[in-house]
């Protein structure tokens, strides 16, 4: 196809510097959106077991809830019955305290003399730290202020797609499944960077689109309304529901497995994981149920969810409900589900996790070509030895990426040793000491000799992983060889790479932010003559 | 023969693309309500595509806005359009 040579070249800009301001930002994103994609795994992993009694069978949940809500009143302005139990999740009744963002949640189980047992949450907070991770493109800022970053990385993120696309339309059909691997190892890259791009382009400009509004829709709600909604509306009220008085009559309630059963039968296909009980304003009791069906996609990063009426079992609010919902309902559900990857099941899933390591992949090839043709160009230029600029790019092109694949292996293990004492607080000290640690390596020893350290380095990191499950099989029973397995196969991809890094270092072209044959070179040569020494097969610089 | 385009003046395209690009959006996210009948239901689910066209709407003039000759142009051109689509919203009596 043909577009005129200007455009081209404009667009090619365009999408050089777009790209370098976004890149590192978004491999972050998209390693950590990958790993999040195991996010219920992940838990199950790293969560301690608790000292609770085992959970009790669902037909006895009304008897634990009974006791909740002796013990506990206010548990009674909502609480959830989980009708799936496991190390993520060892409570049949839990209940939460304070705001949305931060909640305290409480596990309540019977012992076996029936007694009440309360425990405060114990599942790990790691796989939230690194869904946390994800959302701020691994911003260590106030959530208020990260936002409106990742959203003007996600609308550069989008320009780089479309002028990525303008930029290789003319070339795309014989461009197309051509990966040349050869001597031209920037030639190589580019034709993965193209092959990458095109292949997983319907899942960028998704993954594009959805983080511009998961970054803004609050501030687009707020303009619609300050436009279009009519202000002599009265506000609906905000406050919390009063607690119901103990003596109030309170409705006869299905018990949960009444429940999931009555759901479960209106909409076949659907499996109940989970029901939440609370009081609307009025105090009518409300029952809000979650659970999954993978025909259809979720409106929740894993399950979808239906209101129903807790006395009668009929369901009352079905927009969100896999499979129940009207076209609209199922229109805005279907932005959700393309973006957490929530339908169809495992298949999907492994797919989001290789098209999330293979945007990662994306990114990081595109910075490798943005720092390459800068030293190109700027050895056109006259330029001898690299710039500050180009070095510093070229460190941190190694640094970011392996510090943040290593921070999240080390804070994944650090799950295990930590056990019930692990909060967000220390897994983000974590995975922020060993990020900088990488990114700090990088700067002091050089983009080519910090790759050779920092690839195996990483490797070793995810070993750790599997390390944990090991040393802790004691305390900590082993539940998801899953993890374990996925770890090891990074570790191996990673040892590979070092190998081709290696390989790359003493045979590529010298004056590669790669190389390693300069600092050869300068040992015993004056700067001067070092110089040019490190490219004597070149024309001189005009 | 006009002159090439380049990628040099693209401080006053962007800005264009940003400011008058999201102005324009929210405006067919307006007219789109009042086509649907959203009034003040903004969280129903026709309330919420509303709101979800506006990315990309926004985007698409953000990516394709350096194809304006200038700066200048870009800020006329746009703010062409986005006052079309709000005088429009006035003149159906959208706003607030």
């Amino acid at each position: 196809m043909k577009v005129r040579t200007d455009i081209l070249r404009m667009y090619k800009e365009i999408h050089g510097w777009v790209g370098i301001v976004s890149g590192l930002a978004l491999f972050i994103a998209f390693f950590a959106g990958a790993v999040t994609m195991f996010e219920e795994p992940l838990q199950g992993w790293a969560s301690p077991p608790t000292s609770l009694s085992a959970p009790v069978p669902l037909a006895r949940a009304p008897e634990l809830v009974e006791a909740v809500l002796a013990a506990h009143p206010e548990a009674a302005r909502s609480y959830d019955v989980h009708l799936e139990t496991g190390p993520e999740n060892p409570a049949r009744v839990t209940w939460s305290q304070g705001s949305r963002r931060n909640p305290q949640v409480f596990l309540a189980a019977l012992a076996p003399d029936s007694t009440l047992e309360v425990e405060a949450q114990a599942a790990s907070p790691v796989a939230q730290f690194v869904d946390m991770l994800h959302q701020q493109v691994g911003l260590p800022f106030a959530h208020e202020i990260a936002m409106p970053i990742m959203g003007a990385i996600s609308l550069l993120y989008f320009i780089a797609l479309v002028s990525g696309v303008i930029v290789l339309l003319p070339s795309l059909v014989s461009d197309f499944f051509a990966v040349r691997v050869g001597k031209n190892v920037k030639r190589m890259w580019l034709d993965v960077h193209n092959v990458l791009g095109i292949v997983s382009l319907p899942f960028h400009v998704i993954m594009a689109l959805t983080a511009v509004v998961f970054a803004f829709h609050d501030e687009f709600y707020d303009l619609q309304g300050a436009a279009f909604m009519d202000r002599g509306a009265p506000r609906a009220q905000m406050a919390p529901p009063a607690l119901p008085s103990p003596r109030a009559q309170r409705p006869q309630l299905l018990t949960p497995a009444e429940l999931a059963q009555r759901v479960e039968s209106q909409a076949p296909g659907f499996t109940v994981r989970e029901i939440n009980y609370r009081m609307d304003r009025e105090g009518t009791p409300q029952a809000r149920i979650s659970g999954r069906d993978p025909r259809f996609g979720l409106r929740g990063p894993t399950f979808g969810m239906v209101e129903a009426d807790p006395v009668t079992g009929s369901l009352t609010d079905t927009t969100y409900m896999p499979g129940l919902q009207d076209a609209w309902g199922a229109t805005i559900t279907s932005f959700f589900a393309l973006h957490f990857g929530s339908f169809g099941g495992a298949p999907i899933r492994w797919s989001y996790f290789l098209l999330g390591l293979a945007g990662a992949m994306l990114f990081y090839t595109g910075n490798l070509l943005w720092v390459e043709s800068r030293r190109k160009r700027e050895r056109k230029a006259g330029a001898v030895t690299q710039t500050r600029a180009t070095r510093t790019l070229g460190a941190l092109t190694a640094g970011v990426p392996l510090g943040c694949v290593a921070g999240i292996a080390v804070t994944l293990a650090a799950a295990k040793p930590l056990g019930i004492e692990a909060t967000a607080g220390i897994h983000s000290a974590i995975y922020y000491a060993v990020f900088t640690g990488f990114v700090a390596w990088a700067l002091v020893r050089g983009a080519a000799r910090a790759a050779l350290e920092l690839v195996p380095a990483a490797a070793l990191a995810f070993l750790t992983i599997p390390l944990a499950s090991m040393a802790f099989i004691d305390i900590h029973p082993w539940s998801q060889p899953l993890v374990d397995a996925v770890s090891v196969a990074l570790a191996a991809s990673l040892a590979l790479a070092a190998r081709a890094a290696r390989h790359r270092a003493r045979h590529g072209p010298r004056d590669s932010i790669w190389s390693h044959r300069r600092r050869e070179a300068v040992s015993d040569t004056p700067p001067h003559a070092a110089a040019h020494a490190t490219a004597p097969e070149r024309k001189p610089a005009i | 023969m006009t002159p090439p385009l380049t990628s040099r003046n693209w401080a006053g395209k962007t800005a264009a693309g940003l400011v008058l690009g999201l102005a324009f959006a929210l405006g067919v996210s307006g007219l789109l309500a009042a086509l649907l009948d959203v009034r003040d239901s903004f969280f129903s689910p026709q309330g919420q595509f509303t709101m979800w066209i506006i990315a990309p709407i926004w985007c698409a003039v953000l990516s394709l806005c350096f194809l304006f000759r200038s700066g200048p142009r870009a800020w006329l051109w746009l703010g062409l359009a986005a006052a079309a689509v709000w005088l429009t919203l006035f003149a159906v009596g959208s706003l607030s």
